[in-house]
Parts: C-alpha cells; structure tokens; sequence
C-alpha cells in the first residue's frame, strides 16, 4: 500500500510540526495525543518544568497530574500513558543512557505507577523532537499512533484487522510496516503490549530495539503495574516512533569531552572488572539467582523460603551456557554492561505459536525466581517458555508469577480445588498447569481470567466467592498498594520490609535494596540507620529514572578503589560519574547533593498525587506477614533454630518451653511492632508526619509548594 | 571465637584464611570488601591472609539487586 | 596483513610521527588528535601506542561501525558510529583515540605517512609477523 493511500483509508488524525534540535538534552516539547477526540498537540517544556521535574518520570508525573482529576481511576478516558527518557537519556557515551519511563493511573494500585524499560523508543523519541509524550483518552477501534521525527508528522491511524495481536509478531509487521529500508529500521522503535494485556490488569509494554547484529527486533519491557491493560483499553495497539540517524551528538550535551572522558573510564572499568566481579558481560542478572539462595533470599514456593536445593538447574551458569555469547547485548548504544542478552534459536513448545523459532529476550533473574524458584519450578526450558510468552501476551513476569505463587499456596492449602480452576492441578512444581494458565490469560478465559486480576483482586473474589478466610489469604498474598512484590525474601531485614513496603508505587526493588547492609553487613543497627538508608537510597534511585539512567552501571561493577571511600555502600566514585555527566549534558552545574536534592522533590510529589488519588497514606504502606515473618508452622519449623534464638535474645523466652503455635505469634507480635516503630523513624527522615503525609514545611523547601499539591496535604494536616 | 560484622561470633580453627572463612560463612557475593582488625584485605590475598584468633572481620556486601 | 611497527631502541620521543599523524588525517598540526602516541614514562625506553590490527573491537561495536577491509586494516566507518566509545574503553592497547571535539573515535589504519619523516628510522610499515 502506498502512502497515499494508506493516508486516505486509515488516518483518524494528522499534525504536523518542525523537528527542532535537540539543546543540552531536551527538545524543549512535549506531545498530546488524544486517541478518543484526535486532538494532537504540541505543549513548551518550561524552566520550572526543568527545574523541579527534571525529565522522565519527574515530566511524566507533572503531566498525568494534569491530565487526571482527583477521582480518576485507570480506565476512565481521562487517564494518561506517559513516556519520557529524561536529559541524559540517548546519552551513548556512558552505559545505561537510554531508559524510557512511564506513568500511568494504574489498573493494579489505582495510584500512580512509574515503570522503566530500555530499548530506543525513549531517546529516539527525543531526537524525533518531543522530550515526553502524553496519551489520553479511549479510541473505539484499535489505532497506531505514528511520530515521525524524519518528515515532522504525528498520525493516529486504524489499525488494519489483519495486524498480529501478540508482541513479537506485531512488532515485526510495524517494522515492515513503517521501517522501508534498513536505514529506517535502525531508527525505528515501537511500544506494544499483547492479547494477555487485553485480559488481564497485569499488562506490559514492550519496548523495541532493532539489534544490527541480529538483524531482528528485541524487546525490553516496562512491567510493572499494568501499564500494558491501560495501553489496550484506550486500543492502542502500539506507538510507533522514528528518528534521523543517532549520533554521538544527538543529545547536543553542553560539554561532549567531559561526557566521553567520564563513558571512556567507565568502559574502560567495566572491561577491566566485570569478569572477575558479577560478570554482567556473559550472563546479566541471571549471577543473582544462586547468590540469592546462598543467602536464603531466593523466594521459593510464594516466599514461603529463601533457597531450595534445585536451584544450580536455574541459575546463572545455566543461563550463560544458553544466552549467546559475544554479542553487544545493550539495550541503547554504549551499555557495555550488556546484560540484555537472549536465547536466540528458542522453538516454541506450547500455545498458539507452538513450533515457531524465536528469540527470547532474558530471562533476567527477576523472572527466573518469579516463574521458577516462586512457582517451584526449576527447569530452564519452562523458565524460558513462561518468559517468551509473558512477553509476546504482553503480561508482567513478576507479577505473573508472584501470583502464580500466590495461586500453588492456595491450591495447597484447599483453598482451591480442581473445580475452583477449571481442572487445573496448580501446586508447586505444576509445570504443564502453569502455562495453562499463562495461555488462558492470554485468551482472556477460564481460570486465567482469575488470576489476571492479580493478587489483590484474587483475594477479594475467594473471599466472596468461596468464603475464604481473609486473614489467611492477606498474611500470604505477596502484594502491597494492590502490586505484587517482586523477588527478594525480606523476612530477615526489616530495612528490606520498609524498601518494599514505603515506596509510592508499590512493591518494587527499584527504590532500595538494603538487604545486605542491613542484614549481612550489619551497618543499619539503628532505626534512625534504617531511616537514613531509607531515605538516601530511594532518592538516589529515583534520580536515575529522572535523567533516563539505568542504575545496573552504577552497583553492579565497580573499581577496587571504592574500597578506600568513605561509604562503599553509596560507590561514591559513580556517583560522581553522574555528577560529570548531568553536569555535561545540561550545563548545569550540579554536586552529589543536588542530585538527592532533585530527586526528593518529584518523590514527595508522587507521594502528594497518591494521597490525592485516595491513597498515599500510612495504612497503605501496610505490607502482607509473610513478607515480615513465618506465616504457618511449617515456614517457622524450617528455619527454627534461627527464630528460636531470636526469641531468646530479643524477647527474653524460653523457646523449649513454647509450642510452635505460641513462638509464631511472640514473633509476629513482635515484628509487627518493628515495622510500625520503622515507619515512624523513615516518616520522620522524609518530613512526614506520622500518617505519612509531607509537611507544609517540607514542601516549602523542596519547592513544590504549589496550590493545588499544598490543597492536598493540607486536608491531611 | 571471631566476630564478623559487629555481630556474629564464629569459632575460630588453626590456619584459618580470609578464603577458608568466606567460604564457612556461604559469602559467595562476589562484590564484597574485606577488612580484618581494620585493615583492607586485597581480593588475591583471601587465600594467603591469615585471620588470627579474636579477630574483628568486617564483610562490607555492596549493594545487589536489579 | 601490514601494520606499523616502532623501534624503542631508535625513538628519540621527537613526536614528529604525532604531528605528521594529526595533520594527514585532521589537516591540524596537534597531537592530541594523532593515531600514535609516544609515551616517555622518565625511566627506559620510550613506549608508542598505535593499533596493532588486532580486531577486538569490533565485537564490541554495537553498531557494526567496525570491520576489517580486504588488507586487514582494522577501519571505523563513521556513517554507522554512534559515539558510544565501547571500543574506546574495550581496546585492550588503549589505541582507540577520540577527542572532544568530534564524536567518533579513530586509530591507526597502517598508512606509513609517519615513516618517513621520522628523523630516527624508528618506524616502519611492516609485515605482522615480522613486526612482532
């Protein structure tokens, strides 16, 4: 078909604007696509924007602010997708400069969610002319929203009904589609979702790349939340990005010498010090899974345990015997860490693709323990077939299998039945019933359609459909906010339990991973050393998503030399890497503080737009048992030397005189009451007051004292 | 008796190397900075450097987690 | 497969062989843009850092912007390079050179320009084998 004629048949709206160049990291506009009305718009990026908000999810969060009102919920028109990669983002000097960010009302938590991927679309986006873009609104049949950065076009266009419903059939056809020549590939990248995103809340968005070296798409996802399901119910079926060629100077940074010297040394440090340290190069995130189990943190049968002696069939030299070596497996350009690495070759085993050859992109350790060790299943090829299709269905694989976890318990326990399922056989280990469900969520049927509501929503229809006891299913249900909880074993790290469980947008690790200070180092002993940790950490992580930074490059390898700083923990000499390229891109000349400082302020306003969604309090930072301590007996048998001592020099008992019952409630009690006296020290650190609400005064000083965000908390104070 | 990070006491045996006492305790994390009686222990001195009895280890894990 | 060769022993650390580099590739008599450089560390001989052909690099290029041609030579095409300086910090002889003011990187492609005028006779344009 040609152009032409395509236009004529299929274009809903059309805008047309001049590509401006990119300025030390910003394109200076954002975009609003209203998929419902056809409305396309330009909007300026102002200084007040740059200031307090920075990029990314800082822009993505001003912007859904003023999409939504206060009782928006995820699948009102109103509701907003926002996209943005942040300053430094499409930066190809140093490693992990290419995140997208994105935002959303989500159909999980009803708050906000804030979710992160690589591939081009981010940056490609900036250098097609746009920093952000914002799509609101409800189509009534499926479109393609196409930005074209080469000719200066937006187009909301019908999506044929011949286009392929899952991910990786859809994103080759938009290539072929929208990307002529090779040339046009390589600046080409799409956003897709999947037929698993249509019926379940757990929806992702795919993220494409185009790999020269395959010469095939790759695919890396934002998960979290349910992004996916929003992007289907406003029938999207994907946003289609191309730019003019990248290159080294496309993000017009302020200082490009400062920028290589700082990517040069970085490289140079990863090629020197990641073979003999996590070896990112050859196997990514994969080297945690046996880490996690040698110290009891791997979740196994629904966080139930923290290792499993099946383990070595899943972990990381597994996965590197079958990932293909040698390859520049970034997800943007210049990411020599590399850990976006694939099975490539992979023939499908199951379900409507059953016989095709694929490329499976991961799995990265956050899949390997949710749809392995989580659901007790330990072979690599149902890891693998579980992965490929979560991705193509377009569905979470954490929160597919911390609910499936969620589902074997509750299978195990009697809660569930074969007639409750539909026949399935779900306890630990079910392989078979596994990707059953997977492909009945998929086509949106039977008992996937259950377990497509997630956690959450799973709990509320057995308890109103089988009379379930609610206790039971709160204390085992692995969710918080409504999310589910992604795969580290916090029980014995109550800085851990706070990590997950006083974050704005849920259960997720990107905010803090303390379990090793707090745990193994012993270098939080306090409460008031909690709260600090509690504090810096998710201010430092929130920045990354700010610029359009991956944080694998800052912790995960670093140079022997970190060893003689003041706090190894906080691997100063990287920090100060992102000052030399912050500083570089915008010309504004920044220090390690003023980083936390940016930061602090977009995550007090996330925490502001929660509190104004209805949520955002202290009872939502509330988090399930088994995340705290041992729900049943035998969780508490399996690790009782552990409890036992605890009860003795922390509570003074005589275990030997105690039954197990008895012990497990002194335990509980007496955690419980750890995590309350946490959330009382981390609330004071963030300028909260104790319902978790920040101050007058705190929004005074990071600037954000707007009217309507001061409207807000004030009916709080 | 040894004590590893300020808090947990380890018997002490003959000929104990930082190597020996890693490997006792399961650290497998390969991100960690040693330091025994406040002194730095370099990463190929673990199989050689003696940890004396009575000893003060420190076993700094550096941040994990994608 | 030719490739340059430097002869510690002859170098008298005149730099000529930077300035000649600079100037045929960059038409700019500066060495902090030349393909070999000329390390004097005070003590021994004086060290140069040129490309040996080796090709590491181009496994590490993630835009296929490296490649070896019909004489071996190992070349950066800047059409496809986008900058990213992987090859940079991965060249295991540090003999990737870029500078600030351009985004792509460059090396040393064996051209000979620098031999003659080397006052000393400490460069060649040798065959591999018998260069190393």
């Amino acid at each position: 078909m040609t152009e032409n004629s395509r236009e004529a048949s299929s274009v809903l709206a059309k805008h047309t604007y001049t590509v401006s160049a990119v300025v030390r990291g910003y394109a200076g506009r954002t975009l609003y696509v209203n998929v419902g009305d056809g409305v396309i718009e330009s909007k300026p990026v102002t200084q007040e924007m740059k200031d307090k908000f920075i990029g990314g999810r800082g822009f993505d969060l001003w912007l859904l602010w003023n999409g939504v009102a206060d009782d928006t919920k995820w699948d009102d028109p109103e509701n907003e997708i926002v996209i943005s990669s942040g300053p430094c983002g499409g930066t190809t000097q140093y490693p992990g400069s290419g995140k997208s960010i994105v935002a959303t009302v989500s159909p999980l938590t009803n708050v906000v969610i804030d979710s992160n991927a690589g591939g081009h679309f981010g940056p490609l986006l900036k250098f097609a002319g746009w920093d952000a873009v914002e799509v609101q609104g409800k189509a009534d049949k499926d479109v393609i929203v196409v930005i074209d950065g080469t000719t200066g076009t937006v187009r909301i266009e019908v999506a044929p009904e011949d286009a392929p419903g899952d991910t990786h059939l859809l994103g080759r056809w938009l290539l072929d589609r929208y990307a002529a020549d090779e040339e046009a590939r390589r600046y080409t990248s799409s956003i897709t979702a999947g037929t698993g995103s249509e019926h379940t809340r757990m929806g992702c968005l795919n993220f494409s790349l185009y790999d020269r070296k395959r010469q095939d798409l790759r695919y890396k996802q934002a998960g979290r939340g349910g992004i996916g399901t929003v992007l289907r119910d406003k029938r999207i079926k994907a946003l289609v990005v191309r730019s003019r060629p990248v290159k080294g100077d496309s993000n017009a940074p302020a200082d490009l010498g400062r920028i290589s010297r700082t990517g040069a040394e970085m490289h140079r440090e990863v090629r020197e010090f990641d073979p003999i340290q996590n070896r990112m190069r050859s196997r990514g995130t994969s080297y945690l899974v046996q880490i996690m189990d040698d110290y009891d943190l791997l979740p196994v049968h629904n966080f139930r345990y923290g290792s499993h002696p099946d383990t070595p069939q899943i972990n990381g030299d597994v996965w590197e015997a079958r990932f293909t070596q040698g390859l520049p497996d970034g997800c943007w350009y210049g990411c020599t860490i590399a850990c976006a690495h694939a099975v490539d070759g992979y023939e499908v085993k199951s379900g409507p693709h059953k016989g095709q050859i694929v490329i499976v992109d991961g799995p990265e350790y956050e899949t390997i323990a949710a749809v392995g060790s989580n659901c007790g299943i330990f072979d690599p090829d149902v890891v693998l077939e579980i992965n490929f299709y979560c991705d193509t269905y377009g569905i979470d694989t954490i929160s597919f299998g911390t609910a499936l976890g969620f589902v074997m318990e509750c299978y195990e326990a009697g809660v569930l039945d074969t007639e409750k399922t539909g026949g399935l056989e779900l306890s630990f280990g079910s392989a078979d019933a596994a990707l059953a469900v997977l492909h009945q969520m998929g086509q949106g049927e039977a008992f996937g359609e259950v377990v497509g509501l997630g956690i959450r929503g799973m709990k509320r229809y057995f308890v109103e459909q089988y009379d379930t006891d609610a206790r039971f299913l709160q204390d085992i249900g692995m969710e918080a906010k409504g999310l589910e909880y992604s795969e580290y074993v916090t029980k014995e790290s109550l800085a851990q339990q706070g990590g997950y469980g006083l974050t704005n947008k849920g259960p997720h690790h990107d905010e803090a991973w303390l379990i090793f200070m707090d745990l193994v180092n012993n270098q939080l002993p306090t409460f008031e050393d909690k709260a600090e940790a509690l504090h810096y950490f998710p201010m430092w992580r929130t920045w990354f998503g700010l610029c359009g930074f991956c944080k694998l490059p800052w912790n995960d390898v670093v140079h022997p030399k970190n060893a003689q700083s003041a706090e190894p923990s906080k691997i100063p000499h990287h920090v100060q890497n992102y000052v030399e390229i912050f500083s570089g891109v915008t010309g504004r000349e920044v220090t390690s503080q003023d980083l936390i400082d940016m930061a602090e302020g977009v995550y007090n306003f996330q925490r502001v737009f929660n509190i104004r969604l209805g949520y955002g309090l202290r009872e939502h930072d509330a988090i399930p048992y088994r995340s705290v301590g041992p729900v049943t007996a035998e969780e508490y048998e399996s690790r009782a030397d552990r409890y036992d001592e605890q009860l003795r020099e922390l509570l003074n008992l005589e275990p030997e005189t105690m039954s197990t019952e008895e012990k497990m409630s002194a335990l509980r009690v007496h955690r419980e009451r750890q995590y309350e006296l946490l959330i009382d020290a981390v609330y004071e650190r963030r300028g909260w007051t104790a319902d978790g609400v920040p101050t007058l005064s705190k929004l005074q000083s990071l600037g954000i004292d707007y009217p309507e965000v001061v409207a807000v908390v004030e009916r709080h104070l | 008796m040894i004590l590893v990070n300020r808090r947990e006491q380890i018997a002490w045996e003959e000929g104990l190397t930082v190597a020996r006492l890693l490997e006792r305790l399961r650290f497998t994390f390969p991100q960690i900075i040693v330091s025994v009686n406040g002194e730095l222990v370099r990463r190929d001195e673990y199989g050689t450097r003696a940890v004396p009895d009575e000893a003060d280890v420190r076993v700094v894990h550096l941040m994990a987690g994608g | 497969m030719k490739v340059l060769s430097h002869d510690p022993e002859l170098c008298v650390g005149c730099y000529t062989c930077e300035e000649v580099c600079s100037e045929t590739w960059f038409k700019l008599v500066d060495r902090s843009r030349s393909s070999i450089r000329i390390h004097d560390d005070g003590s021994g001989p004086l060290r140069a850092v040129f490309c040996v052909q080796c090709g590491e690099c181009i496994a590490v290029c993630p835009t296929e912007a490296i490649s070896q041609d019909r004489r071996g030579i190992v070349r950066v095409r800047k059409k496809l390079c986008v900058g990213c300086m992987s090859c940079v910090g991965f060249c295991p002889y540090d003999a990737m050179f870029y500078h600030e003011d351009q985004t792509e990187p460059y090396k040393c492609v064996a051209c000979g320009k620098c031999v003659d005028p080397c006052p000393a006779d400490a460069l060649a344009i040798l065959d591999e084998q018998v260069a190393q």
